[in-house]
């Protein structure tokens, strides 16, 4: 093993590590991207501690293990079952050899707004396990991520799992990514949707969540509103786009213009008019 | 060799470097790093027009492990490679033209010292105006890329005429007219441009490198630096991918200058993804503008085209594209009367050359988007408007030269239209699903093949009989990964009746091989394919005289060649080829023989700009259907059917057929789908494989091929060249199926999602 690529075997063997100032590597499918190039720097690989592993049901949440690699957590029943919307995420993110080294944890720590991940957790409501030598804290996804590539990690932090509350089993779950290509591709306008109705078809409780049209993943609180106490039809579903259209903050880059996103972004709901 | 029909073709024969490939055993250029070698690299300009004002080059020499720092006033000789026009500096001395010039070049003892040596050197510039449109560069007061130079930017104009296409159009029932674009595209061959290279003990230059041009090579380093050509040795090992892109000096001149001053050590260079991006050849970004006009009835009458072609600052193979864009102006169709006028253009952008398809794609994506122009307007099915205007054989394509070779476009037309894709497309565009529209389109074409009159398309074929008794084809054009290897064992042993595991292909090797002409023009296969199988007449004859000395026979002539064996089947003796390989010196094991391609006998009196590689004799066929589905919400396209057509005389080998048309469809695709550059003022936004998007496997569907049975009566076995006629389908098809689906008529590419939303909510309004 090289003298700059650590591998500790539990929590206890990482937290000297990093008060070494040694960096986390969870995947390094984005760490190793951004380095290229540079002198090579000491990182601490974190896929041989167990406690940041596994998939479970605990108090009430669904544990999604910090290092479960993409393509652990989509062989996974509870994941395609429970949490359909974060399946279909992981289904197209990057390509087969990236969602086997690529994690959860390293996807949310990374921050992006284009995170193939981060949209589904945010409808999601997801919570995060982050845990140091001093103890743990759980926070909510949508507040730890500040900016692209800026966190609320604290020195001497490490995620430890994601919780999440599992929808109804008869929620409606949706996911959609708009990239420039289907594989190995950064998404362009990203939408998942977690949509609880009553058995008359209303809707009873609505989370929409859009990728790639902000700093960071936007929640559409306004649009969420606008569609509970209304039925998935066309005409509904034309208000809440335009809605979530006055939500995000797109900008334009090589992949796509503002105004193609936020116009698009508006017009992926319509996918489920029934 | 087993025949091959249309409908089942003869998938049997295996490559030889298959398996080699598979396991990785084979070495390409690349894989070359001897012992000890340095590594060179080269300093980019960044900027794309600028006075060089000074190149501080201390900080980088200070480097530990650095051996030396090179800059354009080093460079020996004329400093200027060049194929045919020689314009463009090893190292740049005063001017830097594009943002991918090479400044400065370093030699160090480790990749690490290189890279650090590098970002030391320090570049003082005063900028320059640029010029980045080939119609604005041709203004009087554009800047001029190069000063002083007679005909400004103009760096060539041509005409390829035939009747009085401006007076015909006149009486035509319809004219359509329009303007198309076709963007630069990038080969994104896997392996990168590379190679190494030393001086001998002797003062020859030694290089192994990724080309498609060994011999050319030499005479393209020897001008550059002041060397002597003949003392020059290029090995060329299989390519990693090649497209045109390495046809023509990459690392070439950069590492043989590097040679120059390693005392004897070998030097290694590898240009990153990145590198490549910014300093590479680039297919030419066109502007085609048409008139077109026919009779009601639809029979093309007159064809007017201007095309504007953005060379970068140099010219490589720019005015030879061009050339051959006009020659297919007027694609595979009889019009009478044709003009196709050309400009190829100095710029401060990448610099354009060779990409398969070499100045056919831009003209025949604005050729087939005007036809559908005109079918529309006509009111006319586009495939039938395209089926009553193929030319056929005998008749005069636009550039006036008559098809000799038998023309098969027609054939093409014929079988993917009754392919279900195109014969059921109405009902499959109306079981679209919700948010879908489905649209279906077919686009014909032609290539030439070959150099063309005035470069004589020549190949030397030197093969051997082994002291063992196997052969041994020392084959004299790169092979790129168009399996022209594989193809040359399959006609040498179908020649001599062996088994192919008999045979050892010797890699392009400018020592060992007999010259031939570069990997590139569809002409591989057919040029030393024939020489291959002069080669294999000549050493057939001569088994047979050797064998009959052994076997005390009286005539030769009634030998045969069976596997392993010359045969006297009237006694039934025969002698082993490893009995004869033992008996004969090495002298007497070995035959050479030579092909040069015909060419068109009586030129038509036109295209008189173009004395090298105008006209052409030869030409493969195509035909395209693609079926697509446009997303309502998104407004991405999907190529869900892609049909090709394809005559190429007789096919040799179905899998190598069906590969160079999956490769060359999938290039395509990725062209009129989402390849973009994104270049603006000189500089490649998307300059690497995370923003320039090529299409993924998931991206295409199956690319299936339709053999259409042809002959070429001058071609080994009946071939004809065909690795780039596959790529011309794709765009046009793509575009008239688009049209089909949403309504969006498009003239430039790649394809824009906001466009298609567009076409939906006008079309709703």
């Amino acid at each position: 093993m090289s003298r700059n690529a650590r591998c500790p075997g539990s929590l206890d063997e990482l937290w000297p590590l990093l008060e070494e100032g040694v960096t986390i590597m969870a995947g390094g499918t984005d760490l190793l991207v951004r380095r290229r190039g540079q002198v090579p720097a000491p990182v601490a690989c974190l896929e041989r501690i167990e406690s940041l592993r596994g998939v479970r049901v605990h108090e009430g949440f669904i544990s999604l293990g910090a290092c479960e690699t993409h393509a652990s957590l989509l062989r996974h029943a509870l994941v395609r079952e429970r949490l359909p919307v974060l399946a279909g995420a992981l289904q197209v993110l990057g390509s087969p050899l990236i969602r086997n080294m690529g994690t959860i944890g390293g996807n949310i720590v990374s921050a992006s707004p284009a995170g193939d991940t981060l949209a589904p957790l945010y409808a999601l409501d997801a919570q995060l396990e982050l845990v140091s030598k001093w103890g743990a804290r759980r926070v909510p996804l949508a507040g730890f991520i500040h900016g692209p590539g800026r966190t609320g990690l604290k020195p001497g932090e490490v995620l430890a799992a994601v919780l999440v509350p599992p929808p109804e089993p008869s929620a409606l779950q949706h996911f959609e990514k708009v990239g420039r290509r289907k594989a190995l591709a950064i998404a362009v306008v990203s939408l998942a949707a977690v949509i609880l109705t009553d058995g008359e078809g209303v809707v009873l409780d609505a989370r929409l969540a859009l990728g790639s049209v902000g700093p960071t993943v936007a929640r559409c609180p306004k649009a969420e509103a606008l569609l509970a106490g209304r039925r998935l039809d066309r005409e509904a579903l034309l208000a809440v786009g335009e809605a979530m259209r006055s939500e995000i903050a797109p900008i334009d880059d090589l992949r796509a213009s503002a105004a193609y996103r936020r116009e698009v972004a508006g017009n992926l709901l319509l996918r489920l008019a029934s | 060799m087993k025949p091959s029909s249309p409908n089942q073709p003869d998938f049997s024969f295996r490559h030889a470097d298959t398996l080699s490939k598979a396991v990785g055993a084979e070495r390409y250029s690349t894989d070359f790093t001897p012992p000890g070698c340095l590594w060179a690299g080269a300093k980019r300009a960044g900027v794309p027009h600028a006075r060089i004002t000074a190149v501080h080059v201390g900080e980088a020499l200070a480097v530990d492990g650095v051996k030396t720092v090179l800059t354009g006033a080093d460079v020996p000789g004329s400093n200027l490679q060049g194929i045919v026009h020689k314009d463009q500096p090893v190292l740049a001395v005063d001017t830097v033209r594009h943002a991918g010039d090479a400044v400065a070049l370093v030699l160090a003892e480790s990749r690490e010292a290189l890279a650090e040596a590098l970002s030391r050197i320090r570049l003082e510039y005063e900028p320059l105006p640029g010029v980045f449109e080939p119609e604005l560069a041709l203004a009087a007061e554009a800047p001029l890329v190069h000063p002083g130079r007679e005909g400004g930017n103009l760096l060539a104009r041509g005409l390829v005429d035939k009747g009085d296409a401006r007076a015909a159009m006149r009486g035509c029932d319809v004219v359509v007219e329009g303007e198309f674009e076709t963007p630069m595209q990038e080969h994104v061959f896997l392996e990168p441009p590379n190679g190494t290279a030393r001086l001998t003990a002797t003062n020859g230059l030694e290089t192994v490198v990724s080309t498609q041009a060994p011999f050319r090579d030499r005479f393209e380093i020897a001008h550059a630096l002041g060397l002597d050509p003949m003392r020059i040795r290029v090995r060329a090992p299989y390519l990693g991918g090649g497209f045109g892109g390495k046809d023509g000096a990459t690392v070439q001149c950069l590492l043989a200058l590097a040679a120059l001053h390693a005392g004897g050590r070998w030097v290694k260079m590898v240009w990153s993804r990145e590198e490549t991006f910014l300093a590479g050849y680039k297919r030419h970004a066109a502007r085609v503008r048409i008139r077109l006009g026919a009779s009601s009835s639809g029979a093309l009458q007159a064809l007017d085209s201007v095309m504007y072609f953005d060379s970068g600052p140099y010219a490589h193979l720019g005015v030879e594209i061009m050339a051959l864009g006009l020659e297919h102006a007027g694609g595979p169709y009889m019009i009478p009367h044709t003009r196709a006028e050309g400009f190829c253009v100095y710029t401060n952008n990448p610099v354009g050359g060779a990409f398969r398809g070499f100045g056919v794609v831009q003209a025949s994506f604005a050729l087939e988007r005007s036809l559908d122009a005109l079918a529309a307007r006509l009111g006319m099915d586009p495939a039938e408007l395209r089926l009553m205007n193929a030319l056929r054989t005998g008749e005069a394509n636009c550039a006036g030269v008559a098809m000799e070779s038998p023309t098969g476009v027609r054939e093409c037309l014929e079988a993917v239209m009754a392919h279900p894709v195109w014969a059921g497309r109405h009902t499959w565009k109306e079981a679209a699903p919700p948010f879908k529209r489905r649209g279906v389109g077919i686009a014909a074409s032609c290539n030439a093949m070959g150099y063309g009159r005035g470069l004589p398309d020549a190949a030397a074929a030197k093969l051997e009989l082994t002291r063992t008794g196997t052969f041994r084809i020392f084959n004299s054009v790169a092979d790129m990964g168009q399996g022209n290897a594989a193809a040359f064992v399959q006609l040498a042993a179908s020649a001599l009746n062996q088994d192919s595991s008999l045979f050892e292909v010797v890699q392009p090797d400018t020592r060992l091989c007999p010259p031939a002409g570069s990997s590139s023009a569809s002409r591989t296969t057919y040029t030393f394919g024939n020489a291959l199988l002069r080669a294999c007449e000549a050493m057939r004859e001569k088994l047979k005289a050797r064998a009959a000395l052994a076997l005390l026979v009286d005539e030769p002539s009634r030998l045969r060649l069976a596997p392993g064996v010359v045969a006297d089947e009237a006694t039934g003796r025969s002698i082993p080829l490893a009995l004869l390989g033992n008996m004969l010196q090495r002298d007497d094991r070995i035959c050479v023989d030579q092909y040069v391609m015909p060419v068109v006998e009586n030129p038509p009196d036109t295209g008189k700009a173009f004395r090298l590689g105008f006209p052409h004799r030869f030409f493969s066929h195509g035909a395209c259907v693609c079926a697509l589905e446009a997303d309502e919400l998104t407004g991405q396209v999907e190529l869900v059917e892609c049909v090709t057509a394809v005559e190429c005389g007789r096919v040799l080998s179905a899998r190598g057929v069906e590969q160079q048309v999956h490769g060359a469809a999938a290039q395509g695709a990725g062209l009129v789908l989402m390849e973009n550059l994104a270049h603006q003022d000189g500089r490649i936004l998307a300059g690497d494989l995370s923003t320039y998007l090529i299409p993924t496997s998931r991206d295409l569907p199956d690319l299936e091929w339709l053999a259409v049975d042809g002959d070429e009566p001058t071609g080994p076995h009946g071939v004809k060249g065909m690795g780039e006629v596959g790529i011309h389908g794709p765009a046009p098809a793509v575009a008239q199926a688009l049209e089909d689906a949403v309504g969006l008529s498009i003239n430039r590419i790649p394809v824009d999602p906001m466009d298609v939303l567009r076409a939906l909510r006008s079309n709703k309004a």
